[in-house]
């Protein structure tokens, strides 16, 4: 199913190449920032906000240099998902202690039930394969991070 | 090799927080310890990603294995997590 949905959730516009910050909060200010100038993002203090509370909990530094900040929220009315890489690694409080350089930001909105957690888990398995870090690690242009991560997904 | 069946208890399943301490308590044995859905693929616990992966939700059946000299002790602390209320851990 989510591969079917990759043009909505992760559109071209939610994806970075440029250097986000090195500093974790900072970073995800930078990905939400990806999504709210797509329009996506109606209250983007709620959105941070929710997104804070959740790294609060736990941290969302999954390991493997991977960080997938997430949150449920009504400051979006539709499942989106971004995209940023950094060269130098983002300390992303991982148990591994590895830095994060593949960022993904999950938004649902607040009545999504489990769709969250779907696309959490299925993004998660994608990244487990070192083939796609490494693509997504050495892509050239927006396209295909796309294209990896719809293929990823299936 | 020892193993179990688990119903997971907290609401957001193993998620968030019971799936930090989940994982955190899988690395702190020397038992290499594995955990997946009872009719699904089994991963390594003490991996964040690969535990995220499994999207395992509140109710879903897992299956716990360990193997080594903690295994019981292992497999006893895990399922204390598992099954019990997020608001409790």
């Amino acid at each position: 199913m989510l591969e079917d949905d990759i043009d909505r959730l992760l559109p071209l516009a939610h994806i970075s190449l440029s250097e986000p910050p090195a500093e974790k909060e900072a970073a995800i200010e930078f990905l939400l920032d990806l999504i709210a100038d797509n329009d996506r993002v109606s209250d983007r203090a709620a959105a941070l906000e929710a997104l804070r509370e959740r790294e609060k909990e736990a941290t969302t530094g999954v390991g493997m240099g991977i960080g997938i900040p997430h949150a449920k929220t009504s400051a979006v009315d539709e499942p989106s998902v971004a995209f940023a890489r950094s060269g130098e690694g983002i300390d992303f409080d991982a148990m591994d202690d590895e830095p994060a350089r593949l960022l993904f930001m999950i938004l649902v909105p607040a009545e999504g039930g489990e769709e969250h957690l779907q696309i959490l888990s299925a993004l998660s398995r994608a990244l487990m394969h070192e083939d796609v870090r490494e693509t997504l690690l050495e892509a050239e242009d927006a396209e295909t991070v796309q294209e990896t991560v719809r293929e990823a997904v299936n | 090799m020892p193993e179990r069946v688990v119903t997971i208890v907290p609401e957001d399943g193993l998620h968030a927080r019971p799936a930090s301490k989940f994982v955190e308590a899988a690395n702190e044995f020397e038992s290499e310890v594995t955990v997946g859905h009872v009719d699904g693929e089994s991963v390594n616990a003490a991996s964040m990603l690969a535990v995220t992966g499994l999207g395992a939700a509140a109710g879903d059946e897992v299956r716990l294995t360990a193997e080594g000299d903690d295994a019981e002790a292992a497999l006893d602390e895990l399922e204390r997590i598992l099954t019990t209320p997020e608001e409790d851990l």
